[in-house]
């Protein structure tokens, strides 16, 4: 027997499958950097949603995946395939890095450090250290992947490229509800006096869940690079990790649903009233303003009571 | 190995200046239920949050079996087999009933790192047996009923039962109660000292703050007296009882226990 919520996603699933084959060139790039934006604000959500850490530099993360991508496809000559690996592990180094020293501040303090993060790796992009990164024009010039003598280039390719990466990261996503990982972000986020009073480190979780989102999002920013054939630092700029974070919260921190609904409402629909121009933003400063307001908990918030049905049986 | 399972040597604890627990010492035997009174900011949740590594005494010695675990980090206390509930009742009320007691089962997990990116069938058996015990825990508290309610949408009473089915869950050596009965109905109360019984018959050693008289004089082979952060008396239930000291303790602090 399926439910809703399955019968829902399963619709969605379809719908996003089938995509490709209905719309022109320009709403299938909508559409592969819709997956690829989904992939990033999934990430965040690991660290924003579940863990609740106030992470606002997202986008360095997501940036640093595109430019080992870039970097060594474009300097060094490896093929994208090869980068693939060395684009995940490298954020997740990078974040274990970075975090590890500054995991114990709090709330707003963190924020206000991840931020600076953001801004010092803006710096070394668009002042092309070790004459690797192309200064403010970025990188031109990505390959596209080559397997067996194929070529995956078109747009129809990066669409279902960006699909399977949605798809691994969804799976991530619910293998990490489902597992002590997962739950003990929650614990740590609802209460982290009573967490740690349950044996739970604080430190290690939210390190976990950094990481983590730092690996996913070096994959997606890989993906990006590889769309666009190009990279440039305000692509992964405070702005954007702004935009990763409002995504998370208007959504709805923790829920599956609520980061793909954020995700469209704050990425897709600008492409929607694009004839509006510049006015279109105004809407959006107001449509989160009131979301805020409205539903403090994001679109669709999360529902918590995801319990094996043997225990359901005696329940109300 | 020491026979007591928790010694308390001439704890100090300091606030700015302030001395909130003096000197104090005490030594709690395996098995035992432990009571500790004294009117309101006598310090009694102050020793508690000591001995979860919450805070740090500056002056003496927390022995774990033996081994001196002052300043070791919360988390760390609970590894040891140390559990807790609290005064001001800290559930994480938006999560199911079940969700918080599985929260106690995390130290009992054996779920490796890579379990939260892809499950293994090691985690399948490990996630199913967890999830049992919280299905045995929330029949031991007769929670069943609530198995996917929020906690924080319960009464009181029940969100007192859930504190301890969570703390119980994590197998503890110690559990700690800082005043189990606060808030609760008379039936309440009677239905709490049965459990609390039930839990001392399990194996497990309880330390209590309570201010119920009726139900810690009950339950209690020991008891220590604290005012003002200093030991004042101990001994059985029936000699702290008797003991002058005591008497005049509570009778000069008698308006703020009413604000309890």
């Amino acid at each position: 027997m399926m439910n809703k919520t399955g019968l829902i996603a399963l619709l969605l699933l379809g719908f996003a499958g089938l995509y490709p084959l209905f719309v022109d060139s320009a709403w299938l790039a909508v559409g592969t950097t819709f997956l690829v934006f989904a992939c990033v604000a999934f990430s965040q959500d690991i660290i924003l949603g579940r863990a609740g850490v106030f992470h606002m530099g997202h986008a360095m993360f997501f940036g640093l995946g595109a430019y080992t991508t870039a970097i060594l496809n474009v300097q060094f000559g490896w093929a994208i395939l090869a980068t693939w690996i060395p684009s995940v592990v490298i954020p997740m180094a990078c974040a274990f890095a970075l975090v590890a020293p500054i995991i114990h501040l709090r709330g707003d303090y963190l924020l206000v450090a991840t931020i600076g993060f953001n801004i010092i790796f803006i710096q070394i992009l668009e002042n092309d250290v070790f004459g690797l990164t192309g200064g403010p024009n970025g990188l031109f010039g990505i390959d596209v992947v080559h397997v067996f003598g194929y070529d995956f280039s078109s747009q129809i390719h990066m669409y279902y490229m960006a699909f399977i990466l949605l798809g691994i990261t969804l799976f991530i996503m619910r293998s990490l509800d489902r597992s002590k990982f997962g739950r003990a972000m929650f614990y740590i986020h609802k209460d982290d006096i009573a967490a740690q009073s349950m044996g739970i480190s604080l430190r290690y979780y939210k390190l976990y869940a950094f990481i983590l989102g730092a690996g996913i999002a070096g994959a997606a920013g890989s993906m990006f690079s590889v769309q666009y054939s190009a990279v440039s630092p305000e692509a992964f700029n405070v702005t954007q990790s702004i935009m990763f974070f409002t995504i998370v919260l208007v959504g709805g921190s923790a829920s599956l649903p609520g980061v793909l609904i954020g995700t469209f409402v704050m990425f897709v629909l600008p492409e929607v009233f694009r004839e509006f121009e510049t006015a279109r933003y105004l809407v959006f400063g107001v449509a989160m303003i009131l979301t805020m307001i409205l539903r403090p908990r994001g679109i669709w918030p999360v529902k918590f009571g995801n319990i094996p049905s043997f225990l359901k049986k005696g329940a109300k | 190995m020491s026979e007591y399972l928790l010694e308390i040597q001439n704890v100090s604890k300091l606030f700015s200046g302030l001395v909130a627990i003096d000197n104090l010492s005490m030594k709690v035997k395996k098995g035992q239920i432990y009571g500790i009174i004294g009117p309101n900011g006598a310090g009694k949740t102050t020793l508690f949050n000591c001995i979860t590594g919450i805070y740090t005494p500056e002056i003496g010695q927390i022995l774990w079996k033996g081994k001196d675990i002052k300043g070791i980090s919360p988390y760390k206390i609970a590894g040891l087999g140390i559990l807790r509930t609290f005064q001001t009742i800290r559930l994480f009320s938006e999560m199911s009933v079940a969700e918080n007691i599985m929260s106690g089962r995390h130290i009992k997990s054996k779920q490796r790192w890579y379990n939260g990116i892809i499950p293994t069938p090691a985690y399948f058996k490990d996630e199913k047996y967890q999830w049992t015990k919280v299905g045995e825990l929330m029949e031991f508290f007769n929670l069943s009923l609530y198995a996917t309610t929020p906690a924080g949408d319960l009464s009181y009473g029940i969100q007192r039962r859930i504190e301890m089915a969570r703390a119980l869950a994590a197998e503890p050596e110690l559990l700690i109660l800082d005043e189990p009965a606060a808030g609760l109905n008379e039936n309440e109360t009677i239905e709490l000292t049965e459990m609390i019984r039930k839990i001392q018959a399990m194996g497990v050693t309880i330390m209590m703050i309570e201010h119920d008289m009726e139900m810690v004089m009950s339950l209690s082979e020991y008891i220590t007296v604290i005012n003002f952060g200093a030991k004042i008396s101990e001994g059985v239930p029936s000699f702290v009882q008797a003991d002058p000291k005591v008497v005049e303790a509570y009778i000069g602090s008698d308006e703020e226990d009413e604000d309890a």
